[in-house]
């Protein structure tokens, strides 16, 4: 448990001082007699330290008068539609509420989508594909009816003779015949 | 006597302008300073947090007082930020300058120009690193070490649990250390 790699990753917390009183014995004792775990430790407060003096060094005194009167004046100030739109979505979409709203519409997706497994009977887009699809082709003198159905994989092709088509002798003779299949 | 976050934000719920005034004054500057750390450039982080007090001022009344105000407002601030910084990372040549900008002020803060060239370099490498963290770990690393907020107000903040927040904080601190290894 007290090895230097698992006291190494308990440092930083060991430093906030978010460890368990047991917990803090541990590291603060490892820490004391491992030369390497304490060179952990200086590194991480060095990181700290140069961190905030950083942005001490970079951040200027806002004086609060023109702060306030520019809030004032967002607060007063009439929102175009587009803005309040953008608010609203702002307000709706927020990180927690998007993070789970992704997964349940892919899990209602998904439930709608196996809806077959679990309804004999029922398909979804079942309705779409029952019906067979009607192409025609005009050629010349006669003309072709393509019928498909997409549930049986059934194409029907039908000739049949176009009235203008009397020089087409197969056209002729299937007219006299009817459809043919 | 001073009035306490609590009964301000109750006296702001009944319709009180001053009482919010009141709000944004003792918060301004530590807001500010919250969106700087995280944006790196004054101006952004100066609208940005104006910004965050108008959208306080119009969800004050959904406050109900589950947590404390700051935390709720640091909320607010946090996730504008973290907007900001993704609209930021779209507009490079903007921001580089800024960073150039802000890198001279703190190259005028050290006060001897020989001994503190090491520290300059680290603070440099420093700022560019923390850059290159994800907002996210950005906001735990800036919450923490600027604000010194424990986990759970993190937490609170980032909406994200106690374990969260002290992974992210383990991660991001390693990513600083591997890359700083050279100055520490």
């Amino acid at each position: 448990m007290n090895s230097c790699e698992n006291i190494r990753d308990s440092i930083g917390s060991w430093l906030d001082g978010e460890l368990s009183p047991s917990q803090s014995e541990a590291v603060q004792s490892h820490v004391a007699t491992c030369g390497a775990c304490a060179e952990t430790r200086r590194q991480l407060e060095k990181i700290d330290r140069t961190l905030k003096t950083s942005l001490d060094a970079e951040a200027v005194r806002v004086d609060f008068l023109p702060f306030w009167r520019e809030v004032q004046s967002r607060i007063n100030r009439k929102r175009s539609p587009i803005e309040q739109l953008v608010d609203w979505g702002r307000d709706i979409l927020t990180a927690p509420r998007v993070t789970w709203a992704i997964p349940a519409v892919i899990i209602v997706l998904i439930g709608i989508l196996s809806l077959d497994a679990y309804l004999p009977g029922w398909k979804f887009g079942a309705a779409r594909n029952s019906f067979a699809a009607v192409d025609s082709i005009d050629a010349h003198g006669s003309s072709v009816a393509l019928l498909r159905e997409n549930e049986t994989k059934t194409t029907v092709i039908w000739l049949y003779q176009d009235e203008e088509g009397e020089n087409d002798a197969a056209a002729d003779e299937s007219a006299k015949s009817g459809p043919t299949f | 006597m001073e009035l306490t976050d609590s009964e301000l934000v109750q006296k702001c719920q009944a319709g009180e302008m001053s009482a919010f005034q009141e709000l944004v004054s003792r918060y301004h500057q530590k807001v500010y300073m919250v969106i700087l750390g995280l944006l790196r450039h004054r101006e952004d982080a100066l609208e940005v947090a104006q910004e965050t007090f108008f959208r306080a001022f119009r969800k004050i009344n959904s406050f109900q007082g589950g947590s404390s105000f700051y935390t709720w407002l640091y909320r607010i601030a946090v996730n504008m930020a973290i907007d900001a910084q993704r609209r930021q990372k779209r507009n490079p040549l903007d921001f580089r300058e800024n960073m150039d900008d802000l890198l001279e002020a703190q190259n005028e803060v050290a006060q001897d120009p020989f001994s503190d060239v090491h520290d300059r370099e680290l603070r440099e490498s420093l700022v560019k690193a923390i850059n290159e963290l994800t907002p996210e770990h950005k906001a735990v690393i800036v919450l923490r070490t600027i604000e010194g907020l424990s986990y759970k107000d993190i937490g609170e903040i980032l909406g994200c649990s106690e374990g969260t927040v002290m992974s992210r904080l383990h991660y991001a601190r390693k990513k600083l250390q591997d890359k700083l290894s050279a100055y520490l």
